[in-house]
């Protein structure tokens, strides 16, 4: 993240504009930036995704890979995340520069879909007991203009929702089950995403609740709770970060609000994936 | 090349192309805000990233400062998910390392360093999606991000790649050519100029050939530059326009 | 023991009251969630765009880099040139100007190269033996000598070892400033004075940054704007927003910041002002006060979280062309 060093007064004027319910751009202190979404425009992968959303950029990609099952959880497939912060986003995370933030990430991500109703584990695997799907979700950090958890959780939903498992095809041999991945890219089975979560992070700054926080203004917060939602507004995760102290009455109160924006985000999310869908047109990537 | 026919008959490759035709070239500048300059291009499926911050202080110990001329600072780095079988890493292995040096020697041919003493300019390449020509379209894009930045240079640097097929020369090779045609000849040069700044051959190619292939691949690259020079040309056409508006007004 | 028992009570009693606090907050807060909240998830592939290829004529002053601009030997080279085998070439992508026998290329975008009399806001990023180091966006950190600033207490000080001591006091790291260029070092490092009334430390307000080629240069880089904010277009790129009255406060050279909150009005008109000029700086369209005030009242159909959209900045930038493109005929 770039380090923004506000001065007093800077941060006095931020502080009363949240308060005022009239952030720095103009908007209310639970209003979204406008962001876009694009699926499927990296076409090495099974799945993919790009949000940016003001100048936070981040692309995703999906590959999927049979691997045995783990023998503690014999019946269900397996995710696994892994985030890079590209130095295109800043001098900062060249070379391993953004290890810290990228576990940081990951561990959120990892927590929220850890729960079982996130997505369907059992239908990504193949034999009981030993075979399954490994879905390695990637991600790449390309720009950081504030609200980075929620920008990653929004293109990774994005992502499985574009994700195209090729069917396997199971013949009885006399040795075993033998697995024939099939080739053809019209051959596949989709994954039910409507229990995905997304993360909404709430900022408090102040005595207010800030959702989708510029740089600016959370470098002016001292605390905040993320919290993976789904569509129905259920919590699968929930973490606090920061310096700062909370009470549990404002905690609440941010899971209330984190909730309302959550259930947005999702429906909001998954319409225009579907409308993205019905169109037929080349995926516009980084040329616009 | 048992069952693989890289160059048919009738003098079509494997994806359609002619002998001496490069695969579709998109691109555009500017595409990210924070960085002083960035480029996205797309080589037919290559599809690479390149970001310029600078020239600015020198970051970490200011020992590194050359007290005559900028420092340039490279990193090349591959999206986990940009190759056919997923990458465990972004970088960090010998061949990024390795691309990183080449990216860095490059530039330093081409940026007029000496105008910046003691200060440092970074130059980051991401490929998102790899096939084949990756160095080549990281030099191309790592070019384009150095203009939207602003950075002196002496010329574009422009980067292509051939090969050698059933006696025919053939450029801009794509993965599948990279890997089962023999020889790779990877060129980049000062299209102006007609300089080389960087050559590299894998693999073995008869003397006698060697000559037509670095035609053809000369070719390319003043193909690929007047592709590239065109559009830069085109926006700032479209940017005096609107300046012209602001001075009447 | 009675310490731990009425520690308990209290606790039972805290925390039934904060249950009713909480539902009564739950259901005030979600009447209005439903009203304030807006989510705003869109497609890229639907994204309108301006005119992407150009069919209007060359201007015949644009070079790239290598270009050959001249090849007579009568030229002075400028920034942007290299000489080459006798001939003038351009080092990089932007327009030909020529000032007598100078000619340089100014590319679209560049860190900022100082020239002296330049209005720069900065950002001090270090205090130490008497000098701040300041970031104003070109290549090298700038600096500010403790000798070029005005001190409290008249203009003619002289600056004692307790001045030194006290430079903290003054500015310290973070704190943003306006001043003027007032010498360019040979490396490119550029020294800054704010021995006027008008610059110094700056106050309440936000900041944008933007292309330093962006900004006209103009006569005047401080603009009381007849809507409620002041605005310094900084020639580096960096341009402040505050409200007017807040300037005048900073006119007394006062190391002391007023931080007494704004009001809402005057909030609402830097928000706006903050939008319009990310607005015109998105389509690449010269700032200055004029620019800036046509774009205010083109937005004033929209309310000011509006301008953020794509589809709102092209229509309203395009209105400022037309009228300026008008006014200018």
């Amino acid at each position: 993240m770039a380090d923004v060093d506000l001065s007093e007064p800077e941060k006095v004027y931020i502080l009363h504009s949240v308060q005022e319910n009239l952030r720095e751009d103009g908007r209310g202190c639970e209003d979204f930036r406008h962001m876009e979404v694009e699926t499927g425009l990296i076409s090495n992968t099974n799945g993919s995704a790009r949000v940016r959303l003001a100048s936070t950029d981040v692309l995703v990609g999906i590959k999927v890979q049979l691997t045995p099952v783990d023998p503690k959880k014999p019946n269900v497939g397996r995710i696994e995340f892994f985030l890079d912060c590209s130095a295109n986003a800043t001098p900062a995370f060249e070379g391993r520069g953004g290890e810290g933030l990228a576990s940081e990430i990951t561990a959120m991500l990892t927590r929220s879909y850890s729960c079982f109703s996130a997505i369907d584990y059992t239908s990504l695997c193949l034999l009981p007991g030993q075979q399954c799907w490994l879905l390695y979700i990637d991600i790449l950090l390309l720009e950081c203009g504030g609200n980075l958890f929620d920008a990653v959780s929004i293109a990774v939903k994005a992502a499985l929702f574009n994700l195209r498992i090729p069917n396997v095809t199971m013949t009885k041999d006399e040795g075993g089950i033998e697995l024939d991945v099939s080739d053809d890219p019209f051959d596949f089975k989709r994954l039910d995403v409507s229990g995905a979560p997304v993360i909404v992070t709430v900022n408090k700054i102040g005595h207010q609740h800030v959702v989708d926080a510029s740089e600016k203004e959370e470098a002016c917060s001292l605390a905040k709770v993320m919290l993976g939602i789904t569509e129905k507004g259920t919590v699968t995760a929930m973490k606090k970060e920061g310096s700062g102290s909370l009470d549990s009455e404002s905690i609440s109160e941010m899971i209330e609000s984190a909730k309302n924006v959550g259930i947005e985000l999702n429906k909001c999310l998954l319409n225009i994936l579907k409308e993205e869908e019905a169109k037929i047109e080349e995926p516009v990537g980084f040329l616009r | 090349m048992a069952g693989m026919e890289l160059l048919s008959d009738q003098g079509f490759r494997t994806d359609g192309r002619k002998p001496n035709e490069l695969r579709r070239i998109r691109f555009k500048k500017g595409v990210f805000k924070q960085a002083d300059g960035s480029a996205y291009l797309e080589q037919g499926n290559t599809k690479v990233l390149a970001a310029v911050y600078g020239p600015h202080e020198i970051r970490g110990s200011k020992g590194k400062a050359l007290h005559d001329k900028l420092l340039i600072n490279c990193q090349y780095s591959m999206a986990t998910f940009s190759t056919q079988d997923r990458k465990r890493r972004p970088r960090g292995d010998r061949k990024s390392q390795e691309m990183t040096m080449h990216l860095k020697q490059t530039f330093n041919a081409v940026v007029l360093t000496e105008l910046f003493p003691k200060v440092q300019l970074d130059i980051y390449v991401e490929v998102l999606q790899s096939d084949g020509g990756n160095y080549c379209a990281s030099v191309n894009a790592a070019t384009l991000a150095l203009i939207d930045a602003g950075i002196p240079m002496k010329d574009y640097v422009i980067a292509c790649s051939g090969s050698f097929v059933k006696d025919t020369p053939i450029v801009d090779i794509n993965h599948l050519e990279e890997s089962t045609a023999g020889a790779e000849i990877i060129v980049a040069v000062l299209p102006r100029f007609d300089q080389i700044v960087f050559i590299e051959m894998n693999s073995r190619l008869h003397e006698d050939h060697l000559s037509r292939v670095m035609d053809q691949v000369m070719n390319g690259c003043k193909d690929i530059f007047n592709i590239l020079n065109q559009q830069v040309k085109d926006e700032l056409c479209k940017k005096a326009a609107i300046d012209k508006l602001v001075d009447a007004g | 023991m009675q310490a731990g028992t009425s520690s308990g009570f209290a606790f039972c009693l805290f925390s039934a009251t904060f249950l009713f606090l909480l539902s009564i907050s739950t259901y005030s807060l979600d009447l209005n969630k439903f009203i304030n909240m807006s989510v705003d998830i869109r497609l890229a592939k639907s994204r309108v765009v301006g005119l992407d290829v150009y069919h209007g004529d060359d201007p015949g002053n644009i070079v790239t880099p290598g270009d050959i601009i001249t090849a007579d030997t009568g030229f002075m080279r400028g920034h942007g040139t290299y000489m080459s085998e006798d001939c003038l070439h351009s080092s990089v992508a932007g327009m030909v100007e020529r000032v007598n026998k100078l000619v340089s290329v100014r590319p679209l975008k560049t860190r900022y190269n100082g020239e002296i009399g330049d209005v720069v806001i900065g950002r001090i990023i270090e205090v130490s033996q008497k000098k701040w180091r300041v970031e104003t966006h070109s290549r090298m950190d700038s600096i500010l000598m403790l000798s070029s600033v005005n001190l409290p207490g008249g203009e003619l000080r002289r600056r004692s070892e307790e001045d030194e001591k006290m430079m903290r006091n003054y500015l310290k790291e973070g704190d943003l400033i306006s001043a003027e260029v007032q010498n360019v070092m040979s490396d490119g490092c550029l020294s800054l004075h704010t021995r006027s009334l008008k610059y110094g430390k700056l106050g309440q307000g936000t900041l944008v940054k933007v292309s330093p080629s962006l900004v006209l240069r103009r006569k005047t880089h401080f603009h009381n704007l007849p809507v409620g904010a002041s605005i310094i277009l900084g020639n580096n790129g960096y341009i402040w927003i505050c409200p007017t009255e807040h300037v005048e406060a900073g006119e007394t050279g006062g190391y002391e910041t007023n931080l007494q909150p704004v009001s809402r009005s005057e909030r609402e008109a830097i928000a706006r002002l903050r939008n319009c000029v990310l607005a015109l700086a998105d389509q690449n369209v010269l700032l200055f006060d004029t620019s800036i005030l046509y774009t205010f009242e083109a937005s004033q159909k929209y309310a000011v979280k509006d301008i953020l959209k794509p589809e709102v900045i092209l229509e309203v930038v395009d209105l400022v062309q037309q009228r300026l493109e008008l006014e200018g005929s």
